[in-house]
């Protein structure tokens, strides 16, 4: 497995995580009787929690994640060449964190499944307003579309990482 | 009638004539990450013409030596 799958691996736990902290949190501060559905105010508080939540869960999970492959990495050459030659440590992991163009490729396509997801999500809040719901329900539509765009951009490279991915 | 254009490579036979080349020693001389030659060397992934002119160097090799085009006529 290379660094960009488990990369991506990583980012998606984080996503995935945080959008389950949010659903129960919310929700169950909703049916606990905490939220008001017509207090929009709390509720893009929380959103905003969770959004920034999200982004220091992302680049903590991805520095840890840096830190334990860099290991991994050392560990794994020492056990092949039976001593720990750093430089030979460092250049492997310069190798093995290159961002080429097929990894660009993939990024792009994927995101592109995401932003389609995420497109979805705004139509669908649009028309829960049309449909007469209350406007929390077309907040937290677009707030879970948006989240679970970026989970499918992260199955979307893993798709691509493992069947390949064409220039057309 | 539709076309299927086919790219297929030589990368492990020219690695084997390499002196059995690793797909990590030709990731590094291409610049690229050792998923990408894995990629390319399956037909899963069609490299640009930069990289495909990086790989065919790292052999030494002429560009038609590493690639074949081949276009295919499809019902």
């Amino acid at each position: 497995m290379s660094y960009q799958v488990k990369k991506t691996m990583a980012s998606i736990l984080s996503g995935a995580a945080v959008l389950a902290a949010y659903c129960i949190y919310a929700f169950g501060r909703y049916q606990a009787g905490i939220l008001s559905p017509v207090d929009l105010k709390s509720w893009a508080t929380t959103m905003l929690i969770f959004i920034g939540i999200g982004i220091a869960a992302a680049v903590v999970i991805q520095i840890v994640f840096h830190i334990l492959f860099s290991i991994s990495i050392a560990i794994k050459e020492n056990v092949k060449n039976g001593k720990c030659d750093e430089q030979e440590i460092e250049r492997t992991i310069k190798v093995e964190m290159i961002e080429d163009e097929m990894d660009k490729l993939i990024e792009l396509k994927s995101m592109r499944i995401g932003f389609i997801f995420a497109g979805i999500g705004f139509v669908g809040s649009l028309v829960s307003l049309v449909l007469n719901y209350p406007p929390v329900v077309m907040i937290n539509i677009l707030f879970i579309a948006f989240s679970l765009g970026s989970l499918f951009e992260g199955f979307t490279q893993l798709y691509f990482y493992r069947r390949g991915v064409m220039n057309v | 009638m539709s076309r299927k254009f086919l790219i297929s490579n030589n990368i492990r036979k020219l690695r084997f004539f390499a002196d059995e080349m690793t797909q990590q020693q030709l990731a590094e001389k291409a610049g690229v990450s050792r998923q990408t030659i894995i990629a390319i060397e399956a037909g899963k992934y069609a490299p640009s013409l930069e990289l495909a002119f990086r790989i065919a160097h790292a052999f030494g090799v002429k560009l038609e030596e590493v690639f074949d085009y081949e276009v295919r006529e499809q019902k």
